[in-house]
This record gives C-alpha cells, sequence and structure tokens, in this order.
C-alpha cells in the first residue's frame, strides 16, 4: 500500500487537486492481472482518499462523488466499475453518517484507507468460495460450454479439474467460444484453455458462430459477467445474451459466474438501455456512416467519452445484456442465487 | 357381462357413503335406470343387487361360491362395505377378491357400449338440481363465482349512519362511492387528511385514554363507513394500520392536544414522505425510460403516469402517447385531455383497439392499484390483457407504484382479490326513453318483448358483472418503478417488508 501510494503521490502530489483517478485505474488494472474491474475502482478510490485532504463528511462524500463521475466518464464501459464505485460510495454513506463515526473522523478515514487492501484480497478470495460452489455442478461426463476470458469461470473450471468425486477425478470435457481474431482479449481466454488442457481437461476451441451447432452436446454452460444487473440479467462479452438465448432454446441450464460485488444498481430494458455508446449495428452507405438515421443510443454525459474512446471500439470491446429469464442460476461466493435474488442484495446493501 | 360395470361404480360410490340407507337408495335407483335401459336379461341382476343391499353376510358367504357370474361380482364388490360391519375376515379376503375380479372384468368391458346410461346414472340424478337452479338466480342477480365479493350495495344516503361519524369523513364517503374521488392514492391521501380534521374533533371521554379508546372507538366506525361506502384499497388499508400502530405507540402521558396535533403533523409528514414526494421520485425515475422518439401506452388513468409523462414532456423529450381507455369509468378521458392542454401528442383509443396500440408502442406505462407479493399487478380491470399484449411483443412494460400500495397479500386470478363495482354502471347512458334502443340489447331479448339492458333485472338467465380490477402476471411485468428505485417484480415482497412492516 504504501509503495503505491508513493507512486500514486508523485503521480499527483497531495496538495495539487488533480488527481488523476482515472490513470490511477488503468494502472491498477493493468498491473495486477487477477484485479476486476469494481475492485479496481475501489482501490483507485481509496488511493484518491488517501492523496487528497478532506476534513469532514461532506467534503469527502463529495470528493469521491465527483471522482466517481471522473472516472465513469474517463472509461467507455463503465457498467462494472460502477459496481465498485456505487458500494464504496455506500459504505462510505452508511459509516460516515453514524453519529458515533462523527467524533473520530479521520480514524475512520485512515482506517479506511489502511484496509482497502483487505478488501480486494477479500475480492480475490471470492473467487476461490465461487469455485468451491461452483464445481459441484459439474459431473462426470458432462459437456461444459462457456465463453470469454473470464477468470472466475476459469478458476472454477480449474477447481473442477482438480478436486475428484469418490471414484477419482472428475472428468469433463469443455467447449470454448473463442473468437477467431488474435485480440489481447483472447488472451485470457487461450490461458484458461491451456491451464485446463494440463489438467488432462478436453477442450475444443469453436468460434461464435458455432454455439448453436454444438448446442445438443452440451450439457450445462458457464458464463462470466462484466456487471450482474438489478433484475437478475447480466452485462457480459457480445456473445453471451446469443448463448443464452440458445441454451433455453436447448433446455440447458445456464449458470452465470459472478462475484457479488459486480452486482451493480442499473437496470437495463434493452440492448440499448445500457447507458454506454456502442457503435455495433452502424449503418453505412458508399458515402459513410449513417450516423443521424440510425437510431440514437446516446445518453446524457455520454458526449465527453468521446475523447476517451478509441475510435474501432466495435464488437470485441463491446457488452450485450442478458435478460434474467434465459439465466438459471449465479453462482456467487454469497452462495447460488436465482437472477430475483439480486435486487434483494442490492436493497440490503442499499437500504 | 354389463354387471361389473355398474358394480364397480358402487363400490366406488359406496367407499364414499357408507350409509344403508344410501346404498338401498343408489341400489332402487340403479334397478330402475337399468331396467329403463334395454335388455330384459338384466332383470337379474338388478334382483341381485337389490339384494346385495343388505348387509348379509350370510347372503355374501353364498355368493362367494359362484365366482364365475357377474353377479357374483357385483355382489362381492358391494361386500367391503357389509363386512366392516361384521368383520367376517374369511369374507374379507372373499371381498377382496371380488373387488379384484371386478377390476379387471371392467378393463375388459371397457369397450362396451351397453353398460354407458347407467354409467351416467350419478350425473343423471345430479342434473334436475342444476336445472333447478337458475331459478333462484333470477332473484339474486349475483355472479355466484364472485358472491364473496358481494357486500351490501354502496352506501348512497346519510340514512342510518351513526352520529360519531366525522363531517369531513362522511363527505369522503360519498365522494369515494360516487368515484368523485378515484384512483388508489388520492383516496389514500383523502382519507388520511379526513381523519385528521375527525382526530383534532375528537375528545377523550373521561375514564379512558386516547391511545386505547381512539382506535377502537372512535376510528374504527369513520372506517367501516368508509367500507360501506366503496371498499378500501390496499393503500388505504396500509396507511390505516401505520396510523393504528402510531395510536398505540402515544405515551400515555402526553396532553390529549398534544397528542392529536402530534398525530395530524405525523399523518402530513406521512402524506407527504410516502406520496407526494414518493411520487415525485418516481415520475423522476420513470421519465428516464422515455426516450426521443418512444411511443409510451398506457391504459385508463394512473396519477403517477401522468405525472411521468407531463415530467417527460417538461425535460424536453419528443414522444408519442397512445391513451387507452374503457367503459365504464372513461378515465383514460381526462388523462388525455390534460395531457393534451399540455402540448403532447396523443392518440385516445377503444379497448378494443389494443392491438393496434401496442403495434406502435414502445413503451407501456401503467399504475396500479396494488402489487402484490408474488409480483402480481392489481390494477383496474382491462390492464391485464394489455400487459399480455404488450409482453407478447416484447414491449417493456413498466409498472408505476408508491410503495405504499405493495401488499402482503397473494392473489393468482382476479376472482379472490377484487371488487364488484354497482352493475348499472356498465349500462349504457342513452336510457333516456327515446327511439334509441342500446344495440347490445338485442342479443339479450331474442324471445320476448323488446326488453332493453335497462331492465336487465327483469330477464332471467342474465348477470352483469362489473369487475373493478383484475390481475396482471408478473412475468409480463418488466420493471416496477417505486421510491426505491427500480425492482423486478419478484422484488416486491421484500419491499413491502421494508417499506410496510418496518423490518
Amino acid at each position: 500500500m504504501s509503495k503505491r501510494n508513493a507512486v500514486a503521490g508523485g503521480n499527483g502530489g497531495p496538495r495539487t487537486p488533480p488527481f488523476d483517478v482515472v490513470a490511477a485505474y488503468r494502472r491498477l488494472l493493468s498491473e495486477d492481472e487477477d484485479l476486476t474491474m469494481p475492485v479496481a475502482a475501489i482501490e483507485a478510490l481509496i488511493l484518491a482518499l488517501a492523496n487528497t485532504p478532506a476534513s469532514t463528511v461532506s467534503e469527502t462524500l463529495d470528493l469521491v462523488s465527483k471522482l466517481t463521475a471522473q472516472l465513469k466518464r474517463g472509461i467507455p464501459n463503465s457498467i462494472s466499475l460502477s459496481a465498485g464505485t456505487d458500494l464504496f460510495q455506500q459504505y462510505l454513506i452508511s459509516n460516515l453518517q453514524r453519529p458515533s463515526a462523527r467524533g473520530d473522523f479521520d480514524q475512520m478515514r485512515t482506517h479506511l484507507v489502511q484496509n482497502g487492501k483487505l478488501f480486494v484480497e477479500r475480492a480475490k478470495a471470492a473467487r476461490e468460495t465461487i469455485a468451491g460452489f461452483g464445481r459441484h455442478f459439474i459431473r462426470d461426463g458432462n459437456v461444459v460450454l462457456t465463453n470469454g476470458g473470464s477468470r472466475v469461470v476459469g478458476s472454477l473450471l480449474r477447481s473442477a479439474a482438480e478436486s475428484s468425486n469418490n471414484r477419482g477425478t472428475i472428468r469433463f470435457k469443455v467447449i470454448y467460444v473463442m473468437s477467431p481474431n488474435n485480440s489481447a482479449e483472447e488472451d485470457e481466454s487461450r490461458q484458461n484453455v491451456a491451464a485446463l488442457r494440463e489438467r488432462d481437461i478436453p477442450v475444443a476451441t469453436i468460434p461464435s458462430t458455432a454455439v448453436a451447432y454444438c448446442m445438443d452436446q452440451v450439457t450445462q454452460c458457464f458464463v462470466g459477467a462484466e456487471g450482474v444487473v438489478e433484475n437478475g440479467g447480466i452485462v457480459s462479452r457480445m456473445g453471451t445474451y446469443q448463448m443464452g438465448m440458445l441454451a433455453k432454446a436447448a433446455g440447458k441450464p445456464f449458470y452465470v459466474v459472478s462475484e457479488s460485488h459486480k452486482f451493480v444498481r442499473l437496470y437495463p430494458l434493452n440492448q440499448q438501455d445500457l447507458g454506454i455508446e456502442q457503435n455495433v449495428v452502424d449503418f453505412r452507405t458508399s458515402v459513410g456512416s449513417v450516423k443521424g438515421e440510425s437510431r440514437s443510443v446516446k445518453d446524457e454525459g455520454m458526449e465527453e467519452t468521446k475523447g476517451y474512446k478509441s475510435p474501432d471500439f466495435a464488437t470485441q470491446d463491446a457488452v450485450d445484456y442478458t435478460p434474467p429469464h434465459l439465466i438459471s442460476g449465479i453462482i456467487t461466493e454469497s452462495g447460488v442465487l436465482l437472477p430475483s435474488a439480486v435486487s434483494e442484495e442490492l436493497i440490503k446493501i442499499w437500504f | 357381462m354389463s354387471a361389473p360395470l355398474p358394480a364397480q361404480e358402487q363400490a366406488k360410490a359406496e367407499e364414499q357413503k357408507l350409509s344403508p340407507a344410501e346404498l338401498k337408495k343408489r341400489a332402487k335407483a340403479e334397478k330402475q335406470a337399468r331396467r329403463a335401459a334395454q335388455k330384459g336379461g338384466q332383470e337379474q341382476d338388478g334382483d341381485v343387487g337389490a339384494s346385495a343391499t343388505a348387509p348379509n353376510g350370510v347372503n355374501g358367504d353364498s355368493n362367494t361360491t359362484k365366482h364365475d357370474s357377474g353377479a357374483t361380482q357385483q355382489q362381492h364388490a358391494q361386500k367391503p362395505k357389509g363386512e366392516k360391519q361384521q368383520k367376517g375376515q374369511q369374507q374379507q379376503k372373499h371381498g377382496r377378491q371380488g373387488a379384484q375380479e371386478v377390476e379387471s372384468h371392467h378393463k375388459r368391458t371397457g369397450s362396451q357400449s351397453q353398460p354407458l346410461p347407467i354409467r351416467r346414472r350419478p350425473s343423471q340424478s345430479g342434473a334436475p338440481p342444476v336445472v333447478q337452479k337458475p331459478a333462484p338466480k333470477k332473484i339474486n342477480k349475483q355472479v355466484e363465482l364472485f358472491s364473496h365479493l358481494y357486500t351490501q350495495p354502496r352506501r348512497q344516503s346519510i340514512e342510518g349512519v351513526s352520529k360519531d361519524i366525522h363531517p369531513a369523513v362522511l363527505a369522503l364517503g360519498f365522494q369515494m362511492s360516487s368515484y368523485e374521488i378515484c384512483g388508489s392514492s388520492a383516496r389514500c391521501v383523502a382519507m388520511l387528511l379526513a381523519f385528521k380534521e375527525a382526530i383534532q374533533a375528537y375528545t377523550t371521554p373521561a375514564g379512558t385514554s386516547l391511545a386505547r379508546h381512539l382506535t377502537s372507538h372512535y376510528l374504527s366506525p369513520q372506517i367501516d363507513f368508509l367500507k360501506s361506502c366503496r371498499p378500501i384499497s390496499e393503500s388505504m388499508g396500509n396507511a390505516i394500520r401505520w396510523l393504528k400502530k402510531l395510536i398505540v405507540e402515544i405515551d400515555p402521558d402526553t396532553s390529549e392536544q398534544d397528542a392529536k396535533d402530534d398525530l395530524c403533523e405525523r399523518i402530513d409528514t406521512f402524506i407527504r414522505e410516502r406520496i407526494t414526494v414518493t411520487d415525485q421520485a418516481i415520475a423522476t425515475s420513470a421519465c428516464q425510460q422515455i426516450k426521443d422518439g418512444s411511443v409510451v401506452l398506457t391504459y385508463a388513468k394512473s396519477s403517477i403516469v401522468e405525472r411521468t409523462i407531463l415530467e417527460a414532456h417538461t425535460n424536453g423529450t419528443k414522444f408519442r402517447v397512445i391513451v387507452v381507455d374503457s367503459r365504464p369509468l372513461f378515465e383514460g378521458k381526462s388523462l388525455a385531455t390534460s395531457l393534451m392542454h399540455a402540448g403532447l401528442e396523443v392518440e385516445y383509443l377503444p379497448y378494443s383497439a389494443i392491438s393496434h396500440a401496442v403495434k406502435q408502442a414502445t413503451l407501456v406505462l401503467l399504475g396500479a392499484h396494488s402489487m402484490l407479493s408474488n409480483g402480481r399487478l392489481q390494477s383496474r380491470v382491462g390492464t391485464a390483457s394489455v400487459a399480455m399484449q404488450a409482453a407478447k411483443s416484447d414491449i417493456p412494460v413498466i409498472v408505476c407504484c408508491e410503495s405504499v400500495k405493495f401488499s402482503g397479500k397473494v392473489a393468482l386470478d382476479s376472482i379472490v382479490l377484487n371488487e364488484v363495482a354497482p352493475a348499472e354502471e356498465l349500462l349504457l347512458p342513452s336510457q333516456s326513453a327515446s327511439a334509441k334502443p342500446a344495440k347490445e340489447d338485442t342479443s339479450e331479448d331474442a324471445e320476448a318483448k323488446p326488453k332493453s339492458l335497462s331492465d336487465w333485472k327483469d330477464i332471467a338467465n342474465l348477470q352483469i358483472l362489473n369487475l373493478m380490477y383484475d390481475v396482471t402476471p408478473a412475468e409480463y411485468i418488466r420493471m416496477v418503478i417505486c421510491e426505491y428505485g427500480s425492482l423486478p417484480p419478484s422484488s416486491v415482497p421484500v419491499v413491502h417488508r421494508l417499506a410496510n412492516e418496518g423490518m
């Protein structure tokens, strides 16, 4: 923590107001492979708090909300990180506004800053707990369909491969959906595949176009999520929605594996309702893109993001929304939940 | 071979009712029926059946020897009953054998058509009462299935009202029964305001305390009076529960005037926090769902939906509204008018045009009478079809509802929890004895002199059912917006516990 503080301090300096929370967030994500976006967001906020003197409760809250807004503006797809920032904000509000906390505000603040690491550690440990819950879903002879480089799905499958029932290790097969282009995104998928093959688990990789083709061999699907939204649906990498639909059509269980800190207070009604701009459907004529006529999915405050966005933000980074009726269960560290339980969990956090 | 079927029939019947008199009756009826139904050879069977009615062990014993005849089997089938009285073990064995035998015979003879008239006998004998039933219904114009919903007719006059009823409550009661004040939230607010006046007019009698006397002896009659004007809504129920709890918790040491002032103040806070501000919060949150180019479909009228639409319009969103409306209240007319005056583009359609309306819509906004704990929506009758149509075309259905309307009750259909409004409301208004007989009438009185629908009380076999609400299944509802945010319908019980039960 202290080392990081020093780095961050060099970045902004304790007295200079603009602490670049976006840069800190990006750096945290790149430094630690295992860090998820919500946790990185929380850590970035804690770093920012440590580097900015705020002496009163309202000042702190104000600072946090400003930093959050800055962070959300700075990252094109802010759904996942907003789960973390919301959680942090709520934690602050409930803790700082308790009358007892008022006296020792400074103490509380230092406690918060020091315990940031603990939170990160716990978030990582959650992954192991989830793997423990989830591996019981995999039995001998199963064929598991999965996609994307989700770390938690990876650890679940690895855990299942290593665990054993009373007759020896569980023998199952994995069908891994990978996009054909060699993007950096696929690195994690490749790592997961390699790790499974190392453990003697047969893995087939298929393009996303072949999901329907192999659905009849599949026993169940496991997918990760960037965010679990309030109605129990998930926001996840492009292609998850169609996988869910195909699984539903074929009557195969479709499980989402996600830490509960990815629960986000967002309630999309459809794909255009995610609050982020994705240029997936881009109508073009020979003259060029017909922006005006295409359906506008712009949200307020999204104009500013254009500066940060790479121009070819297209399908590889894009996400889609899978509605809750396609999901059989959400495996979290607090147990396996039905999609409808997500909203209850969120209400518990918020009220 | 035709005997086994009735025999089994009989055996079954006897299992249910074991009185010997019953048995005899049945046997006799059967005999008659069988005689009436063809075959002279069956007379024999009938005789045996009659003899079997006597719980006679000797008779049964003698018959067990002749296993092959159909008559014996019939005897056996009847036997378990007689045996129970006699408790002869040997006979019991025989009886079981016989019963099995009958079953196997039954299978084999199943394709035979001859026993059928006899088989139908119970239903035939049951038929006459069914025919007779409509006769008393001529007087009773209530629909049987909904008979639990008919309370005493809505009070329309001040006659026989207890003198304790406060004038404000009196006025409110008549305003409610005439739909002058209509809508769950409006009625709730109006009731609380009337109670405020009533509470101020209250004086605790000597020898008792306000906390103990006010609710049971003063407030309860007021509530009962309101109920007699029109059944109270879920929000009113929640508010009353809250108020009663508040009164019980009053510190006995506070002076009466202080307690009353405190109560009134708390009622004001309740109205502000649970309804006024809440409505604003819901409208602000719900109008985010209306985007440029949206076509918002709504049914009947909800104050919250109206507010949401107006707010979205004030925010400069360009959208269109379709108001679907239906008889008898035509609540949508006032909604359409107010939206129109606000400068919105409004399309007003009759209920029969739902499928057309749904085709253009991109969003359905609905108000609620109550949200039930299984996520179902109770709202103005007709809402369910609108929601179903929309859900079938994958248009998001959003319910705007304050948490005060959330209910702990659960309903699977619209029958158990509902309100029956006076049937007269469904009659067409053009009854001015002019030349214009309503078209609907023609179907009802094809037989005799020209009766109109307004004569429905004299027309046999005609009942009019005027339901107020229906229940929309949770799977048609994409989102519920309340002051706690946007929820899936499955979270209604959680919020209900949080908001209305203080847990």
